[in-house]
């Protein structure tokens, strides 16, 4: 009887353990998938990141500065319109 | 239980149960009587069967064994796996190279490759000339390489923008599968083509910053195991090698100061009819290059249209005889030798000099001049008449000391070493003509990083193209009192005096010198001019060395002075405006004038 009861609930057990072998193992995959797409994300912003970086570079080049003034009607810094202050000049800070 | 009933009987039958059939069969009219059945088989033939079965499962457990129990699995497993697993590679992004200031240089974005099997391609079908369209491609070449019996693979197009690269896969076309690789985009394009180079399809470097830092930027490609479900979703993996990104770099160049340079170098270049330029702008303090500058250039992004010729980083690698730009250094050798004072006068007249059967000219006579004078008049007879006063080994330290004949290590490829012979090879007339820059050849980032020891108090400190944290330790050439006699008589030169009024900077003192030396065709001395100017500013406290070269200018001016000291006076502005360089002196006082009308 002891050896009978001792059988089933070991039975028991390894039902258990398999079941929730089955069960750890089909959550680690669904997690795997998650982190797949998680990985794919950081990718892409990654390549997005790096794209708006090339992009404010672009929009940002002196070249790009100078053309958009100069259709602003602006024009290069000379020495004849440029206002120096001596320090002493500054006015005074509220 | 009972196993008689379930176990077959033995078929031979016993002589007990032969009675017992012919007892209750007797009259049976069937089967019981024949005869054949009566006959006795041999009892080794059953167990030779069972021996056979035996012999059977033992193989075939001696086989199973064999396949899966160690001696021999890799089969098995290789089969396996090839049903389930993926070996992918991983690429490693290439690093991003930034200016100073983190402006990006150079970054890599991904792509798609696509190719085709030729083999499954259905030619005749209309999609292809989508297909063309879309990777702008003439519909007729890209079938011509769709056909080609002999290749199992081809590509159609490489560095494809993804987007058209989904467009392309959406077509669901047979036998055309797309790839992931990288494009290299660089956002300045022209303006510093040749200081980064390009790299290949592959992103590897080819040229420039990115060949020389390759290792940095590189990274390397990893290796991943991915095992799939039935499904084809990935559900476990396992790195066989793990990629390693490649590393950022940071430029010493401040893309600011590199567009003031480029443009200028641009429109001097084409203003003077010129076959090309360079400028090279270091930071007196690191020696760091803020900016290092070539015209012709090329588009890095149209592969197509490059030409060897605007490829070539002429600053670096091309050599050329200074020419009076080297006069400084003949001077401050005879001074630190204490052979003459800046007082000292030379008699230039009548302009020219016989040295050893050959005749060096000026371009008029300047008479009786002191040694200030003779640099700031840029006297060859004079320079020549000093030079011969020293030991020829003097002026060779000395020119070896601030760099000549020797390859700047500042991480750029192609640095050439110039020429400076040894000293005891000399002889009269060379040990004269070197003094003012005639038989020595030079890189003008040699020239501009020699200059630096005039710009600091006589010491000097390496070039570099990365951003240093901290400042080089200087090496010392000359004594600070000889740099700074040095220096007073490059201001003059760079002033109404001097040979290069047009290098001027309103509200800052600048100092510098001009060259103009012929260039040599074939060995010989060409009707064809290099004219350059090396200077830096504010010339007391410099901030910055700036080098200009202009390449056979034929414009009708060819003088230093004329074609490239007023490159140097642009550059050097927008430069120490950039920097927040304050204006000293004159400037002030024209601003104070201007300050009431209305803040303008």
């Amino acid at each position: 009887m002891q050896i009978r009861i001792t059988v089933a609930a070991l039975a028991a057990l390894l039902m258990a353990s398999a079941l929730s072998l089955v069960t750890s193992q089909h959550r680690a995959r669904e997690l795997f998938a998650d982190l797949e797409a998680a990985q794919l994300l950081t990718r892409q912003s990654e390549a997005e990141g790096n794209r708006l970086r090339i992009e404010l570079g672009r929009s940002s080049q002196p070249a790009a500065i100078e053309a958009a003034a100069r259709q602003l009607g602006m024009r290069p810094i000379d020495p004849q319109h440029t206002a120096l202050l001596p320090p002493a000049a500054r006015p005074p800070q509220p | 239980m009972r196993p008689s009933s379930l176990s077959p009987r033995p078929r031979p039958a016993t002589g007990e149960a032969r009675a017992r059939r012919r007892r209750s069969g007797a009259d049976s009219a069937h089967g019981a009587t024949n005869p054949l059945l009566a006959v006795r088989l041999p009892a080794w033939r059953s167990r030779m069967l069972l021996f056979a079965l035996f012999c059977g499962f033992v193989a075939l457990a001696g086989r199973a064994f064999y396949l899966q129990g160690g001696v021999s699995t890799k089969f098995l497993q290789r089969q396996g796996e090839a049903r389930y697993a993926r070996t992918l590679d991983v690429a490693a992004t290439r690093g991003t190279i930034t200016d100073r200031n983190g402006v990006v240089l150079a970054s890599s974005v991904p792509a798609r490759g696509i190719w085709a099997i030729p083999d499954d391609v259905d030619s005749g079908r209309r999609d292809l000339v989508q297909l063309a369209q879309l990777l702008d491609v003439p519909s007729g070449e890209l079938r011509r390489r769709l056909s080609e019996d002999d290749r199992s693979f081809v590509y159609l197009k490489r560095q494809v923008e993804p987007d058209i690269a989904q467009r392309i896969e959406s077509f669901n076309l047979a036998g055309i599968h797309t790839s992931r690789e990288f494009r290299r985009l660089y956002p300045e394009g022209a303006i510093t083509a040749q200081l980064l180079g390009f790299t290949d399809v592959e992103d590897r470097g080819q040229d420039g910053i990115e060949l020389s830092f390759e290792r940095t930027l590189g990274g390397r490609p990893g290796l991943r195991r991915l095992i799939k479900d039935r499904l084809g979703r990935a559900v476990e993996d396992d790195w066989v090698r793990e990629p390693i990104e490649g590393r950022n770099i940071r430029l010493s160049i401040d893309n600011r100061i590199q567009y003031i340079a480029f443009a200028a170098l641009r429109a001097a270049v084409e203003a003077n009819q010129a076959e090309g330029g360079s400028i090279v702008v270091l930071d007196a303090g690191s020696g760091e290059i803020l900016a290092l500058t070539n015209w012709p250039s090329f588009d890095p992004a149209r592969r197509d249209r490059m030409e060897p010729q605007r490829m070539r980083n002429r600053a670096v690698t091309d050599t050329f005889e200074p020419g009076s730009t080297i006069k400084p250094f003949s001077i401050a050798s005879a001074l630190e030798a204490g052979v003459v004072t800046p007082r000292t006068t030379i008699d230039t007249a009548p302009g020219w000099v016989r040295i050893g059967g050959r005749t060096i000219t000026d371009t008029s006579s300047h008479g009786v001049l002191t040694v200030e004078q003779v640099l700031a008049k840029s006297s060859n007879v004079g320079t020549a008449k000093i030079a011969l006063q020293l030991p020829a080994q003097t002026l060779w330290d000395t020119l070896t000391g601030v760099g000549f004949g020797q390859a700047p290590h500042a991480g750029l490829t192609g640095a050439v070493t110039g020429r400076l012979r040894p000293a005891g090879t000399w002889r009269e007339i060379e040990q004269a003509t070197i003094a003012y820059g005639y038989g020595v050849s030079v890189s003008l980032l040699q020239l501009a990083h020699a200059y630096l020891v005039f710009a600091r108090d006589g010491d000097i400190v390496p070039v570099s193209v990365m951003r240093a944290d901290a400042a080089p330790p200087a090496v010392p050439v000359l004594r600070p009192q000889t740099a700074q006699a040095v220096r007073r008589m490059l201001e003059l030169a760079a002033s109404d005096e001097g040979t290069a009024a047009a290098a001027r900077v309103p509200g800052y003192q600048v100092a510098g010198k001009t060259g103009t030396a012929r260039k040599l065709r074939d060995g010989r001395y060409s009707d064809a001019y290099i004219a350059s100017f090396v200077g830096f500013a504010p010339a007391t406290d410099a901030r910055v060395v700036i080098a200009v070269m202009i390449d056979d200018p034929h414009g009708g001016r060819y003088y230093g002075g004329d074609v490239a000291a007023p490159v140097f006076s642009q550059v050097a502005a927008g430069t120490l405006r950039a920097l927040q360089v304050a204006p000293q002196g004159p400037a002030l006082a024209l601003a104070a004038t201007e300050v009431p009308a209305g803040g303008r």
